[in-house]
């Protein structure tokens, strides 16, 4: 019969390795019973005293940890730095590129659109997983290891701090070429039922794209987007961040992005009359549709990098703007967002 | 966070050091485990069972301690005592316990 000494004793050791057990059980039963006398000698009875003593030493397994000197965490505050860097920079790194060879290869397979999207959702959460699994066991051995082994630290050094983001007016460059080529692109989608060098059997132009847009004011819509697409880009530009509008762009980017995709799986972006007409194979209209469907979902990656880009880039301490005197100034200039200082 | 945990949270960081020093200096005589426990509450120094036994074997892992199984009694009991090692740990201890001491009281001194 075993008594609750037994049992506690038995909980210890058996967390321990084998060498060290005999030595300890000795100093540990030695231990409980001198405090159990302790007690009964006060006036407790000995079971209560015997509970007590058990109780005030607590949890058997953390005392077994306490002795085998274990780290109680799985990463410490040494490693979690490196742990979580490492984790972010795979992950942004990993994760679309596995998003967009799965989708290729979907849109390859000629699959359907909701088999597309559920095939490269799945792919990219269990890529995720691993990711994230492996990882964390890999800093979980180092943790481990360095107990025995401590690696010397990597001083950081102020030299990481890495230059000035690029300036604004390169970022200005961006946005009027990308204004002419939207407003290039958005003519050429308006006119092109009238001006195409493919005629029919009257001799009247046969559009690159589908009537159907027309016919359901979808070209609006797509051509609505793109303006918004385009004004948003405006926004990041001038205005500083803040988390409502950030979180509306993104949405506006993604809208468009599914919408592209759409476009592409509805197979009604190009004209079917224009491929015969044109000498095209049916493959190529395919492949045009398919065109739009991988824009599509390279659109919505790029929209997440970019909005990540932008909270990374977010001015916290605007250049120059801390000055001794003339502090409300420089707040006052701050706050219209055009920071003269910044340029 | 409640007063209480505040209060306990601190002090136990400002107590954590001191109980190796007290170990070290009350072992200059032998003691075992549980009567070391009541030597140490008695002086002042109230460590927890499950704190205080895995500490001593830590330090006798380190050199600062060395240990002995007693047979003499009914009950065996392993003795510990400070080592050499442990007493020159002891010597350079308490010697920065006396600087923060001196420390402390200027400050005192200053704010009062």
């Amino acid at each position: 019969m075993t008594t609750m000494t037994d049992r506690y004793v038995t909980a210890v050791l058996s967390r321990l390795p084998k060498p060290r057990r005999a030595d300890l059980e000795r100093e540990l039963r030695a231990s409980i019973a001198d405090a159990v006398d302790g007690r009964v000698s006060a006036g407790e009875a000995a079971g209560d005293a015997e509970y007590a003593v058990l109780r005030d030493l607590g949890d058997p397994a953390r005392l077994a940890e306490a002795y085998a000197d274990r780290p109680q965490f799985l990463i410490g505050p040494a490693h979690f730095l490196d742990y979580k860097r490492v984790l972010t920079s795979l992950g942004a790194i990993v994760l679309p590129v596995v998003a967009v060879a799965v989708a290729l290869a979907q849109v390859f397979g000629d699959a359907q659109p909701g088999e597309i999207i559920g095939t490269t959702l799945g792919a990219t959460i269990t890529t995720a997983v691993h990711l994230c699994f492996w990882a964390t066991l890999g800093f979980a051995a180092i943790e481990r290891g360095a107990l025995r082994h401590p690696l010397p630290g990597r001083e950081w050094t102020p030299d990481a701090l890495g230059q000035d983001p690029p300036g604004r007016r390169v970022r200005l460059g961006d946005l009027i070429g990308l204004t002419v080529v939207a407003a290039f692109c958005i003519a050429v989608l308006l006119i092109s039922p009238y001006l195409s060098p493919v005629r029919d059997a009257g001799g009247r132009p046969i559009g690159l794209f589908d009537p159907w847009l027309w016919d359901t004011g979808a070209v609006y819509a797509f051509v609505a987007l793109v303006l918004i697409g385009l004004g948003t880009r405006y926004l990041r530009y001038y205005l500083p961040w803040n988390l409502p509008r950030a979180l509306a762009i993104l949405v506006a980017d993604l809208a468009g992005a599914v919408a592209l995709f759409a476009a592409g799986a509805s197979h009604h972006v190009i004209n079917s009359a224009f491929g015969p007409a044109a000498g095209w194979d049916q493959a190529a209209l395919d492949w045009g549709h398919r065109g739009l469907m991988i824009t599509g979902v390279i659109v919505v990656i790029t929209s997440v990098a970019d909005a990540f880009a932008d909270y990374r880039g977010r001015e916290l301490v605007p250049a120059g703007s801390l000055r001794l005197n003339g502090l409300g100034r420089d707040r006052g200039r701050r706050s219209n967002g055009l920071g003269g200082n910044g340029n | 966070m409640p007063e209480d945990e505040l209060i306990a949270g601190h002090l136990q960081e400002l107590r954590r050091g001191t109980v190796v020093l007290a170990c070290l200096l009350i072992l200059r005589r032998p003691n075992y485990g549980y009567a070391l426990l009541e030597s140490l509450e008695h002086s002042g120094f109230a460590v927890d069972a499950n704190t205080l036994y895995p500490l001593l074997r830590r330090l006798e892992k380190q050199g600062l301690l060395t240990s002995d199984w007693n047979t003499e009694e009914a009950r065996p009991r392993k003795f510990y005592r400070t080592s050499a090692e442990g007493e020159a740990m002891a010597e350079a201890l308490t010697s920065d316990w006396d600087s923060l001491d001196a420390a402390f009281r200027a400050l005192k001194g200053k704010a009062s």
